[in-house]
Formats: structure tokens, C-alpha cells, sequence
């Protein structure tokens, strides 16, 4: 058993005194240029999914690797894109770095994720000092995996793509050999290379930023006041913890399967103690890693309960080195948390969304306030791939479906919107779908009824409906049938995800997970997201609430009188 | 016979009115209670009280909130929204995303239509504008008699690939005014906005929808009353994209007027690089609780192509400002052992401590006023006494905390605020690949010249600009403005299927319906022109940069599409840093913006200097920690030529210039102060 702690390496007192007005200087400066960062990343991306998804966070870290500034970024990336620089170090020594590189990574191992999630970064120097490094990661379309896209059905990671690094992109300015294996090894070498570039530039605006501010102010003045930064972080967050009744808490859940063994559930576990000030998250009783790719390293088991820890704790602030010390972390290798090579890893995030609610089941009777209720809880995606007769290009494509999410004490759950782990994805529009891929969308709807009842009501899922205009093949990764959003205080569980294949037809059958599955012009492909959970009694809830709810659809008369005893009134106009 | 030319900003607190007399070449600015409920009563108020025979208006140009509070304050009529059956809940799914991540308990902006009031018209077009299923138009006659049966205010319009094929809005319409009648507000969502993303632009048109009637009832009742009055000039209503439109075009689009108040003082930006010689001007608008910044970029306001209004989206042409939470009210704080200040705001009450109606906590304001950079006597026009104790007793208060006295601890919450207004303006040039020092630096607004120098200094811009009237400058702007109408036509083609002949024969189009829509809003032929841009990106983006054209015709000329793609690899190197000269490129919009130019009002002169005196005294006011003599003096004391150093400090009713030391002021022929780094030179 390995226990990891997600504290920071003790950072030696500066003998420079930094006054309190230079620090705040300082901090809004590094979050606004790691914002900056982001935003054009975001605008020179070529990928859907980083343009419109967001599925992509820059970091501005200090030659110790700590997180000076950080964009809001994807909530999966928090606090592991440092692991990438210090790997270089651990492997080459710290006297590798150089002017004008920079280095590229992707292994799974290391960067906790999967390999489309691509790590570019670099040192930054000030007159022949290193003084920090500039970092940004961003999902790749498509890593030459067995399958376009991603693959539903992997066992090992050499299935699921080619693994870098660390190697050097750009050495001493010049674009290595590596960009021409990239381009080599991809589907979409042009695409890819657009977005690579995208990354280079935000880098180098990180890097820009970083040198004037030491220029202007001094390392030493910079320094100091980043231990001051990281100190007020800290003991913002251990006056939190310290709120939070000592004790002994635990929640679990179940993945479906693993996608290949499809009877088989996948527990998690999760036991959090508190103790004065400090907290600790164990999920060591989880699972074995498994043979299908729900597997993720130990760096990205780490990020998922800073996530779940971040939304109790310290929801409002920018993430930076000095945040999460109070926090301690145990993984067991070799568990789905904390898989080893060669496990496949590329949906590594279905049982991390989940874990991330769990945090909120586990503390619910010590925080009922600050909690919600359970999302629908996985990115519910859809992908798709084939010839588009129309434009007489290859296409592919990958979508996340909405869902609802969990109530909490004082207001419903929200309906249709991106899981956890998702941050601010946004949906594709129908407009652009069908422009650029040879779907039809029949029906794009709020799914009522799909929230679990409550005196607060869990908010709906949809309801998405394709047609195939073209033949191709789908693949589909749908979770939480076993363990659908689950309810708080007395408050219902919601109904899971549903999808059917050709409805109504002779053909029609029903799946959730599926690879590669060739569809011919005319398939239809119909996926309903479940709901988020409920929050208190039903039948404490408000009849007048209820009512607008059957009035605008989103609990059908039925539901209204089974769950809440509402009987409606049709209007005799 | 005196004629005048007249601007109204109307603001939440005051109403700013400047006019013109065109026979004297004289300005004045004024300001008047803004009077809600009844806006045209305080706008008249105002006029009549600086104009006794209104006939004499021969201009007229209005900024109005009219829309934006009916927005904000959710005032607007109620709307039925008419949608795409099966994916009629595209408005209230709202894409989905979640803007705060790591908040549980999140909700979506809150929609402007219920989900009941959302009607599924069966008739759908496919990607390329081709009819795949017919309108139902006896859904559309239903939902007609609904409208008209339950009461409802407005109908708005969506549907799929109208920007496409706008056929089925256009019925819509059509029957929807045979049941309601032609004077019924509906919008429809390929006027509101002609582009693609169906949420988005079935955001705008229900945002057009709600607002809409609102604003039209406005001005035809200021309409009214100006005519009553003897008025005969037409009014112009100033829009979100700057430029002027006549009211009667508005109350058609009434979006375009939605932003109409705040655009104004880039407007009066534009209008300020004809004076100061300088093409790029950065624009600082500070006022109580926010901080705003907009941009000239050779000549032209910086424009974006959509914005959005407590998270609903708009797809117009808009004036970009970026707004911070900084501004005179804003609140000095302590969290574990750190200063903090803003984004929370003292507000109006009860405001900064100085204020004495009960604030307890520094202000930026009390800062400011501690250090001597206000002046006590002459607040708010002499209306207000400034309480001294109670701003250095919240300084102490917070201080006390952090180690600092009063005068540190006022400095300091200057310095911060200072840090992120120049953070503010970076954004919105260095991460967009400007170099703000290229910039001169404009300040106006209640606060605005009081920290403008300071964020110049941070910024090594070389030169900061106040020009007369800074309280006013959006008022004084809209005097400047031309009328100017924008036109986009999507047009999504692979640079390899471009049709060059198809595409300069679209622009022609638009250009001469664009051009007619000038005439109607009585500009002569001669003071007619056009220009074109096209939106570009590289294959499989989404972002895009505007690459302007030479013509319409420019399109058929030999090489354009070679042309278009280094022209926009250059934009995009510029932009991004990198680019890829010959990579394919996508075209996705045009856009067309038809300017009629009107007659501006003259420059305004001030007399010259008989000699470098003027009438001033010395204070003592902090500066870096030291008491300094520092030059105080009542803007109207200075003539043209006068030249002195800082300190220095510059009153004036509705406004304080701060100068420190360092820095040069310079007045000009047209009483503008020209304020310049020492230590960056003057201009060679």
C-alpha cells in the first residue's frame, strides 16, 4: 500500500520581507496572466473539444514546480500538471532545463490521465536564471489508439495510443523530430499540429508574463511573496477544516463494469476522517485495477478529491501551491486509483466524477448545508466516425450529453447541465453538428421525470436523438445505471442513463457501452442522461412548487401524484 | 438664429447633457436627476433647462438604459418564443455549461422565458438551407391566438438554420401579424442575428423580444414630447456598436440600442484621436463600483461580434469593454493575514466611510481622500462634506491588521486598485497581442483621472489624455458620432470551394440594400460609404479574426484568395503569436458596415494663455509616502499653452486629475490636459 500525501514540499523561509500590498499585487498578477493564458489557448485552438469544451488548463509554477497561478481550467486538472516538470527533473536531474525549450508529455502514468490529455511546458529564464516554468495541457483528438477517437474497450495502454515523454518539442528554439512522429502517429496531423501550436503560444505568453514580473520585482521580492500567497491559501483552508466536526465518514458507489466484463460492478470506497484542522481522504478499500480502461494513476486520483475537497472547503478561490495542505490522500497501487503499467486508462474519469460526489455523501451529516445531492455524474459520451459523402472527408466526432444535477438544502437541482469533471464543457449546437458531421438531431429535450423527488427536486437530464445521414460506426460510454445519483436526507435517488439503438424498429436494442459499432445511413441512436438526486422528504415539499413543475413539464402529472401526492388541475379553457 | 446641436447620456444617477451652439462654437455640459419611471421627464428637465426655445435643436442624439433596465431589473413584457419542434428546449438547456466549477449548488442564468411558454413548430431546413419539412402554419396560427388570448407581450422566433434559409421566420411573422396586428413586437432570430449557433441567436431575438416593446414606448413618447415642444429634428438613438441610428430604425432593432448608455464613451474616444493626433487610444471609465476599458485601434472603436447580459448571450456587433469590479467604492479587507480590495463594493449606502451616512470600512474613495488627492471642499459640486475622522478611522481599522499606518495603508489600497485596473487593461491588449504602449491612455468618468496617470506609469504608457468634460465624455462622444448600420450574411465555405464571383456578388447585394437603408435614414448619396470584412480561421477552428476587404469586387481580383490568406496569417501572428502561411483556410460570415456621415460639431476652443501663470495654490498632498507641495488648481483657471509638473492636482465639478510627480501637463487649444511621462520624453 503506498500512502500519498498531496501536501507541498516545506518551502524555506525567505530571509526577503515582502510588504502585504506587494503581495496582492503579485497574486492578482500570476492568476491574470494564467488567465490570459487560457483565453488564448482557448482562441487558436483547432479542436472543438478545446475551443468549445474548455477541456484544457495553463499554470504558471515556480522552479520548485508549485503553482504560482492557475486558470479555472478543467477541475480534473487541478493540481497534477505540476508531476509532469518534476518528472523531467526525477529522470534527467535538474540541470537538463534550457533557454528555449520546450517539452511535451503525455503518459498516463505519470500525468494521472489518458493519453489524449497532452502536457506541454516549459522553463522560463530571466538573464540565464530559472526562475519557473510556464505549463499547459489540452485534450488531442486522437492519439492513433486501435480505435478513431477513443477506444470503449481497451486492456492495455498500447491500445489506446502512442506515450511521450518527457521529450523535448523544441530544443534551443528549433521544433525536434518529435512533432514529425506526432504528425506520423495521428489521424489528424493537421488539427493536432494546429493545436500544439495554440499550446506553444499560450506557453510563451505565460513565459512573457513570468519575465517581466521578475524583471520588475526581483525573484527574491517574487519568492517571498509567494510563500506569503501560499500562506494565507493554507490557513484560509485549515480554518475550514477545523469547522468540519471531527469524526469518521465514508460513502461508496459502484462503476457499471469495467466495459469489458459488463456483469461485474466496480466499487469505490471512500473513508474520510477529520481531525482538528487536517483531513484525510482514503480510498485504499477501492477496487483492484481492472482489465477494461476504467483505470487512472494515482496523480489523477489525487486531483479528483482536491476537487471534491475544493467544493467544500474552498469553492471561491484560484488553486495555488500553498492550496490543500491540510489535506492527506491514501492510494493503494495497483488499485483502479492507483493503476500501474500496462492498465488501460482511457475512460479514466468515470469512477473520479463519482468519487468527487462521494466527498459530498461522506460529509453530508457534518456539512448538510454546504452539500448537494449526487449528479447525474459521467461525461456520457458519444463518438463517431466515418466518410462524409457531402464534403468527401473523413469525419469524427466526440460529444458529451448533459444531465442533471443533485438538490440541495434551499433550491431544486439544475437540469441539463456538464458533469463534475467537465467544468464549463459546452454542448455542441445542433446548427454546427449537422453542418459539420452527417447527423440529423430529432429531438434535443429536457427528460422529465428524471430527477430523484425531494422536498428540494434533482434536476433533469436530456434526452438527444441522433440520425445517422451517413454510414460509420458510434461507440458509446454511458455510466451509473448501478449507482445513479443518489439522494441526500431523505431525498429520492435519480433514474439512470438509457439508450436506445433504432427504437421501435425490429432492430431496436439497448446498450450503454459499446466500441466501434457500425451504423448504416438511416441509424437511429437515441440517449436519454439521468437526473440528479433529491434533498429531503417529498413530501415536506411545497405543492405550489410542485405544480409549477407539471405546469412547465418537468414532473409529469403522474410522478406528481405518486411522489408527492399532487393531484393537477387541467385549466378548463 | 442660434442653432444647437444636443447629446443626452442618461445614467442611473444623473443624466449627462451637453450641447452644441453652432453660432458661438460653445459646448456645455450639464447634469440632471435621472427620473425613473418617467426617463423623458428628467431628459426634458434637463434640456429646458439649458435651451430656453427647443426649437432650436437642429441635432439631436440620444444614449439610452431604457432597454437595459428593463433588462436588469426584469421589467421586460412577457414573451411567447416560438422554436423548432423537438428541440424547442434549446433556450432553456442553455448549452449546459457550469461557469463556477467548483460550486455544487450552481444554477444557470435565469432565463427570460418559463419553459411552458415555449411552443414546438413543426418545419425544419437542413444544414445548407434545403426544406426537409414544411411549416406548420396552422401551429403558428394556434400559437398566434394564444398570444393574443393569454395576454402575452411579445413573440420571439427560432429556428433551426434560419440564418440559412430565413423563409419559415419570415411566415411566421406573416401570420402572427394577420391574428396580433402589425404594431405586435415580434423578433425573429435571423434578424436579431444572422449567424449560426441556434441558442445563441434565439437568446438574442428573445432578449430583442422582451426589451423591445419597452423601448419603443419610450421613444415614441419622447418622440412626442420633443415634437410638442417644437423639436423638428429627428431624434438619433446611439447603439451598442457605436454610430448612431435614427429612433425610428431603432424601435425595428431595438437590440442594437441595448447598450446604447455605455458605448458612448468609446465613441467619444473616436472622436478624440481627431483632436490629440493619436489614432490608438486606450479608454478608462472608473466610476463608484466598476472599472471599464474599451479600445480605439486606429481610428475605430474595437468592436466584438457578441457579448453577454448576466449570462445571456447577445450575437450583435458590440463596442468591447471589459469591465472590472474596481471603482471608488470599492472595500479594502483583510483575509487570513492578506490586504484585499474590492471586487465587493460600499455602493451608494453607505458608500465610503468619508461619506459619513454609517461606512465603516476603507473605500478606495478614503483613500484617495486621505491622502489629499480629493478635494473636501468642492465634492460632488460642494454638495457633500467629507468626513475626515471616519475615513482615517476605517483606514486604522483595517491597518491596524496589517502593520500599516493610515497613510501606508491608504497608499496601499491605491496601489492594489492601481495594479488591477492595469491588470484589466492588459487583457484586453497584451493577451490579445496590443502593445498598450503604442496607446495613449484617455480618462474619464467620476474617477477615472484620478488614477489614469498611475496606471499609465505601471503601464510605461508615455501619455495620458483628459479631455474636457471627462464627467460628460460620453455626452460630448455622442455629438461626434456617424450613422453606422452593420450587415452580416453567413457564408461557410473551404477556401478550395469558395466561388469568388458568388461571393463578390453577395457583398454587392448586401452593400446596395445596406446603402437604400442609408436613405431611408435621410443621408444624402454623397455621404454614403461601405466597407466589408469577412471572418476567417483556419479549417476546424472556431474562433475567427475579422479580415477586412478592399471592395466588393475585391473578391473576383486575381489572387484574392492568396491575398485573404497571408492577410489573415498576418492578423493571426499578431493575434496569437504563430500562424500558417498557405494552411487551409475557412471563411464562416460577412460583414458589411454602411457609414453616413453627418455633420460632426466643431472642435471646441479654449482662449489662448496671455502668459504661463494661472491662478493656483499649493497643498499638501502624499505621494509615495512624502508630504509634497502639490499645485491645486480649478480646471477653468487654465488656458491653452499653460505647461506645468506634477504633483499637481486638477478640479473640476464632476471630476479630480491627479498628477504625480514626474509627470508633465500640457493644456491644449480645446482644453484638453496632455499629460506626459517625464521620464518616457516627449513625442520626437
Amino acid at each position: 500500500m503506498t500512502s500519498t500525501t498531496a501536501t507541498a514540499p516545506p518551502v524555506t523561509v525567505d530571509p526577503v520581507t515582502v510588504d502585504p500590498v506587494t503581495v496582492e499585487i503579485l497574486r492578482n498578477a500570476l492568476t491574470s496572466a494564467a488567465e490570459d493564458m487560457n483565453a488564448t489557448l482557448i482562441r487558436s485552438a483547432y479542436s472543438m473539444i478545446i475551443y468549445e469544451g474548455g477541456d484544457c488548463v495553463v499554470a504558471l509554477l515556480d522552479k520548485h514546480h508549485q503553482v504560482l497561478g492557475q486558470s479555472a481550467g478543467l477541475p480534473l486538472f487541478l493540481g497534477n500538471i505540476e508531476t509532469c516538470s518534476k518528472a523531467v527533473e526525477e529522470k534527467y536531474g535538474r540541470d537538463v532545463w534550457r533557454d528555449d525549450d520546450v517539452w511535451i508529455l503525455n503518459d498516463a502514468y505519470i500525468g494521472g490521465t489518458h493519453l489524449n490529455d497532452v502536457t506541454i511546458f516549459a522553463p522560463v529564464f530571466v538573464d540565464g536564471v530559472l526562475v519557473g516554468f510556464s505549463a499547459t495541457r489540452a485534450h488531442w483528438m486522437d492519439m492513433g489508439g486501435k480505435d478513431v477517437g477513443a477506444s470503449m474497450d481497451s486492456t492495455d495502454i498500447f491500445q489506446e495510443g502512442f506515450r511521450m515523454g518527457p521529450v523535448k518539442l523544441i530544443s534551443q528554439g528549433v521544433e525536434t523530430d518529435v512533432v514529425e512522429l506526432i504528425q506520423t502517429n495521428t489521424r489528424f496531423p493537421y488539427q493536432t499540429v494546429g493545436d500544439m501550436h495554440a499550446m506553444i503560444a499560450a506557453l510563451r505568453m505565460g513565459s512573457i508574463r513570468m519575465q517581466e514580473l521578475v524583471r520588475k520585482y526581483g525573484l527574491d521580492v517574487i519568492e517571498a511573496a509567494r510563500d506569503e500567497i501560499f500562506r494565507q491559501t493554507e490557513e484560509l483552508e485549515l480554518e475550514r477544516v477545523r469547522e468540519i466536526p471531527d469524526g469518521v465518514y465514508s460513502a461508496e458507489g459502484y462503476l457499471d463494469n469495467d466495459g469489458i466484463t459488463l456483469d461485474v460492478p466496480i466499487p469505490i470506497k471512500l473513508t474520510v476522517t477529520v481531525s482538528g484542522n487536517q483531513i484525510e481522504f482514503d480510498v485504499t478499500e477501492s477496487a483492484d485495477q481492472t482489465q477494461g480502461p476504467v483505470n487512472c494513476g494515482v496523480a489523477q486520483a489525487i486531483s479528483a478529491l482536491r476537487v471534491g475537497y475544493k467544493i467544500l472547503v474552498s469553492p471561491e478561490t484560484n488553486s495555488n501551491g500553498g492550496s490543500f495542505r491540510p489535506l492527506t490522500v491514501k492510494v493503494r497501487e495497483g488499485s483502479v486509483l492507483g493503476a500501474v503499467a500496462p492498465a488501460a486508462c482511457q475512460w479514466y474519469f468515470s469512477h473520479l466524477g463519482m468519487l468527487i460526489d462521494m466527498v459530498s455523501r461522506a460529509l453530508a451529516p457534518a456539512l448538510p448545508d454546504r452539500v448537494a445531492a449526487a449528479s447525474h455524474g459521467d461525461s456520457m459520451i458519444i463518438t463517431s466516425a466515418g466518410f462524409d459523402p457531402r464534403v468527401g472527408r473523413n469525419w469524427v466526432s466526440m460529444e458529451a450529453t448533459l444531465g442533471g444535477w443533485g438538490a440541495w438544502e434551499g433550491a431544486d437541482g439544475e437540469s441539463a447541465l456538464i458533469n463534475n469533471v467537465n467544468g464549463s464543457l459546452q454542448d455542441f449546437p445542433i446548427e454546427m453538428v449537422e453542418t459539420k458531421w452527417p447527423f440529423r438531431i430529432r429531438e434535443y429535450s429536457i427528460r422529465p421525470d428524471s430527477g430523484g423527488a425531494g422536498r428540494w427536486r434533482g434536476g433533469n437530464g436530456v434526452i438527444r436523438e441522433y440520425e445517422f445521414l451517413a454510414d460509420g460506426v458510434f461507440g458509446l460510454w454511458f455510466e451509473r445505471s448501478t449507482t445513479p445519483a443518489w439522494g441526500l436526507f431523505g431525498g429520492d435517488d435519480a433514474v439512470g442513463p438509457e439508450v436506445v439503438i433504432d427504437p421501435g424498429t425490429p432492430e431496436e436494442f439497448r446498450t450503454l457501452k459499446v466500441n466501434a459499432r457500425p451504423a448504416a445511413k438511416g441509424t437511429i441512436i437515441r440517449l436519454a442522461v439521468g437526473g440528479g438526486g433529491g434533498y429531503g422528504n417529498p413530501e415536506e415539499r411545497d405543492l405550489e412548487a410542485v405544480r409549477y413543475d407539471v405546469e412547465n413539464g418537468f414532473v409529469s402529472a403522474e410522478q406528481a401524484q405518486s411522489d408527492y401526492g399532487y393531484t393537477h388541475d387541467v385549466p378548463t379553457s | 438664429m442660434t442653432s444647437y446641436r444636443v447629446s443626452m447620456d442618461i445614467g442611473g444617477t444623473f443624466t449627462d447633457i451637453v450641447t452644441f451652439n453652432e453660432a458661438t462654437g460653445e459646448f456645455r455640459a450639464t447634469k440632471a436627476s435621472t427620473t425613473p419611471g418617467q426617463l423623458s421627464t428628467g431628459v426634458l428637465g434637463g434640456l429646458e433647462s439649458m435651451i430656453d426655445d427647443l426649437a432650436e435643436i437642429d441635432f439631436i442624439v440620444h444614449g439610452t438604459t431604457q432597454g437595459l433596465n428593463a433588462f436588469l431589473e426584469r421589467r421586460g413584457v412577457r414573451v411567447l418564443l416560438l422554436a423548432t419542434d423537438g428541440v424547442q428546449d434549446v433556450y432553456h438547456i442553455a448549452r449546459g455549461p457550469r461557469m463556477r466549477l467548483y460550486d455544487a449548488q450552481y444554477r444557470k442564468p435565469e432565463p427570460l422565458v418559463e419553459r411552458k411558454d415555449v411552443v414546438g413548430i413543426a418545419g425544419r431546413f437542413q444544414y445548407d438551407g434545403s426544406e426537409l419539412v414544411p411549416l406548420d402554419e396552422a401551429a403558428v396560427r394556434e400559437a398566434a391566438e394564444r398570444a393574443k388570448r393569454e395576454g402575452y407581450g411579445a413573440v420571439a422566433v427560432g429556428y433551426l438554420f434560419s440564418y440559412r434559409n430565413p423563409s419559415h421566420e419570415l411566415r411566421t411573422r406573416e401570420i402572427l401579424r394577420e391574428v396580433l396586428g402589425d404594431d405586435f413586437t415580434v423578433s425573429l432570430s435571423h434578424e436579431a442575428a444572422k449567424e449560426w449557433r441556434e441558442y445563441e441567436r434565439t437568446s438574442s431575438a428573445v432578449i430583442e423580444a422582451y426589451t423591445g416593446p419597452v423601448v419603443r414606448s419610450y421613444l415614441v413618447d419622447l418622440e412626442q414630447k420633443l415634437t410638442a415642444r417644437g423639436v423638428e429634428a429627428p431624434l438619433h438613438i446611439m447603439q451598442s456598436s457605436g454610430g448612431v441610428l435614427t429612433a425610428r430604425s431603432a424601435r425595428e432593432r431595438p437590440l442594437q440600442t441595448l447598450l446604447s448608455g455605455p458605448v458612448g464613451g468609446a465613441i467619444g474616444g473616436e472622436a478624440l484621436t481627431k483632436i490629440v493626433g493619436n489614432d490608438n487610444l486606450i479608454g478608462v471609465d472608473m466610476g463608484g463600483t466598476s472599472f471599464d476599458v474599451s479600445l480605439v485601434v486606429n481610428g475605430v472603436p474595437d468592436v466584438s461580434t457578441e457579448a453577454t447580459l448576466e449570462g445571456l448571450p447577445m450575437l450583435m456587433s458590440i463596442v468591447n469593454i471589459h469591465t472590472i469590479g474596481a471603482g471608488g467604492g470599492s472595500v479594502a479587507w483583510v483575509e487570513a493575514g492578506g490586504l484585499r480590495v474590492g471586487p465587493r463594493s460600499a455602493g451608494a449606502q453607505p458608500g465610503p466611510a468619508c461619506y459619513g451616512r454609517g461606512g465603516t470600512e476603507p473605500t478606495v474613495t478614503d483613500a484617495n481622500f486621505v491622502l489629499g488627492r480629493v478635494d473636501a471642499e468642492n465634492f460632488a459640486g460642494g454638495q457633500m462634506r467629507l468626513d475626515r475622522d471616519a475615513a482615517v478611522s476605517a483606514l486604522e481599522s483595517v491597518g491596524a491588521k496589517l502593520g500599516f499606518g493610515v497613510v501606508e495603508m491608504a497608499e496601499g489600497i491605491c496601489n492594489v486598485a492601481n495594479s488591477q485596473m492595469a491588470q484589466a487593461i492588459r487583457t484586453i491588449t497584451i493577451s490579445r497581442g496590443i502593445e498598450p504602449r503604442d496607446f495613449s491612455l484617455v480618462a474619464f468618468g467620476g474617477a477615472g483621472p484620478m488614477h489614469a496617470v498611475f496606471l499609465a506609469k505601471e503601464l510605461g504608457i508615455r501619455e495620458t489624455i483628459v479631455p474636457r468634460f471627462p464627467g460628460a465624455f460620453s455626452a460630448w462622444g455622442m455629438l461626434q458620432g456617424d450613422i453606422r448600420r452593420d450587415f452580416t450574411e453567413p457564408y461557410y465555405f473551404l477556401d478550395e470551394d469558395i466561388d469568388t464571383t458568388d461571393m463578390s456578388r453577395v457583398l454587392r447585394g448586401v452593400e446596395t440594400e445596406a446603402l437604400a437603408s442609408l436613405e431611408s435614414e435621410g443621408i444624402p448619396a454623397a455621404d454614403r460609404s461601405a466597407e466589408h470584412a469577412v471572418d476567417v480561421r483556419y479549417l476546424g477552428q472556431e474562433y475567427f479574426l475579422t479580415v477586412p476587404l478592399e471592395s466588393a469586387d475585391e473578391p473576383m481580383a486575381e489572387h484574392f484568395l492568396d491575398d485573404l490568406g497571408a492577410r489573415f496569417a498576418k492578423a493571426y501572428e499578431a493575434r496569437y503569436g504563430h500562424s500558417t502561411l498557405g494552411a487551409p483556410i475557412e471563411i464562416v460570415t460577412l460583414r458589411t458596415r454602411v457609414v453616413g456621415r453627418l455633420e460632426s460639431a466643431n472642435a471646441f476652443l479654449i482662449a489662448a494663455a496671455e502668459g504661463p501663470e494661472f491662478a493656483h495654490e499649493i497643498r499638501k498632498v502624499i505621494f509615495d509616502g512624502q508630504e509634497l507641495d502639490t499645485v491645486v488648481t480649478e480646471r477653468d483657471a487654465l488656458r491653452a499653452g499653460h505647461v506645468f509638473t506634477g504633483p499637481a492636482i486638477v478640479i473640476e465639478a464632476t471630476a479630480t486629475t491627479v498628477v504625480p510627480p514626474g509627470f508633465s501637463v500640457a493644456v491644449d487649444e480645446h482644453g484638453t490636459l496632455i499629460i506626459t511621462n517625464l521620464e518616457l520624453g516627449s513625442e520626437a
